[in-house]
């Protein structure tokens, strides 16, 4: 067996868990979660279960990811080709109720575990420059704002800026992008979802409707291909056309 | 309930709020003080509400209430 794998953080459901679905048939998968449970679904769910690998660990334990995965690729003899970051949480809350806690871990899941992951994979003892495709998922409000949303915005925006600079970094050797998706139906966006004002707003915004987990699938596997060869540094947006839409009504 | 009253005061920037007290007599009641306190019933009780959930809400006892019902279901 190839020791040569895909590392996919937050796969234990929604748009984590179609990349690796999607990517199951073609390529070794490092499915990484904190939900045992879910990750096994995850790896049931997938084609070829029997050769892709659980890495367990809670982004949010920022100091131990580096000797996590670490010990985990060295135990495992493997190493890693390509990155997607897809482990993210959103707490929406209003800037003036909000603390340094959640202010924290949001930008713990959702940004520096990347840094660390990326640190940890760069260096030569550990991963022995296996890595050529780093790939972010990032969201539309990187770019825009939204009310109650201001850290986890400032944490995808943190995101996109350090994939423009590893970018230029890290060429020619690996590239470097994110997808940036729109309202997508999966576990995380449900909540909004299920509030019946929010919902019809959304069918108005999104000109093509709400998105599938798949639909940002396709555009990793794109990423991934020989295809995109000559594309780094880029937020490719993924959104149904809800940040080009200035209709009115 | 008491540490509840105590979020919704620190919510609204007021030393107490009494379980009828109505939402609408504070000023700080908007739009942004509604998505407070479903992030501290979230946080503190483990439900999610929504804004329209809230909507005919009118005191403290009544969103009481309403998270009692949706923790029971």
């Amino acid at each position: 067996m190839s020791a040569i794998y895909t590392l996919i953080t937050g796969a234990s459901s929604g748009i984590g868990r179609s990349i690796a679905i999607e990517l199951s048939s073609s390529k070794n998968l490092i499915i990484h979660g904190r939900n045992l449970a879910k990750l096994e679904e995850t790896k049931k769910m997938c084609l070829n279960s029997n050769r892709h690998l659980i890495w367990l660990h809670d982004l949010e334990n920022i100091e131990e990811i580096a000797s996590s995965l670490q010990i985990f690729l060295k135990e495992s003899h493997i190493f890693v080709e390509v990155f997607i970051h897809c482990a993210g949480i959103a707490v929406a809350i209003p800037m003036k109720s909000s603390n340094l806690t959640i202010s924290m871990k949001m930008m713990n899941i959702n940004f520096f575990s990347a840094t660390e992951i990326i640190s940890t994979l760069l260096k030569k003892k550990i991963n022995f420059c296996n890595l050529i495709n780093i790939i972010f998922i990032s969201s539309i409000w990187s770019n825009y704002g939204s009310i109650a949303h201001a850290v986890y915005s400032a944490s995808k925006s943190a995101l996109d800026g350090l994939m423009r600079s590893l970018a230029v970094e890290l060429a020619p050797l690996i590239r470097v992008n994110s997808i940036l998706p729109g309202a997508i139906n999966t576990p995380m966006a449900e909540q909004c979802l299920a509030d019946p004002e929010i919902n019809a707003k959304f069918k108005q915004d999104y000109p093509l409707g709400l998105g599938k987990a798949e639909d940002i699938a396709n555009a990793v596997v794109f990423l991934m291909s020989e295809k995109s060869r000559w594309l780094t540094g880029q937020q490719i947006i993924v959104d149904g056309g809800r940040t080009i839409n200035m209709s009115l009504k | 309930m008491d540490t509840f009253l105590k979020n919704l005061a620190e919510i609204l920037e007021i030393d107490e709020i009494k379980t009828i007290d109505r939402f609408q007599d504070f000023p700080e009641w908007d739009s942004l003080a509604v998505l407070s306190v479903i992030a501290m019933i979230d946080a503190e009780y483990q439900i999610s509400i929504h804004s329209s959930d809230i909507k005919g809400i009118v005191n403290p006892e009544e969103l009481f209430k309403l998270i009692c019902s949706k923790k029971s279901k």
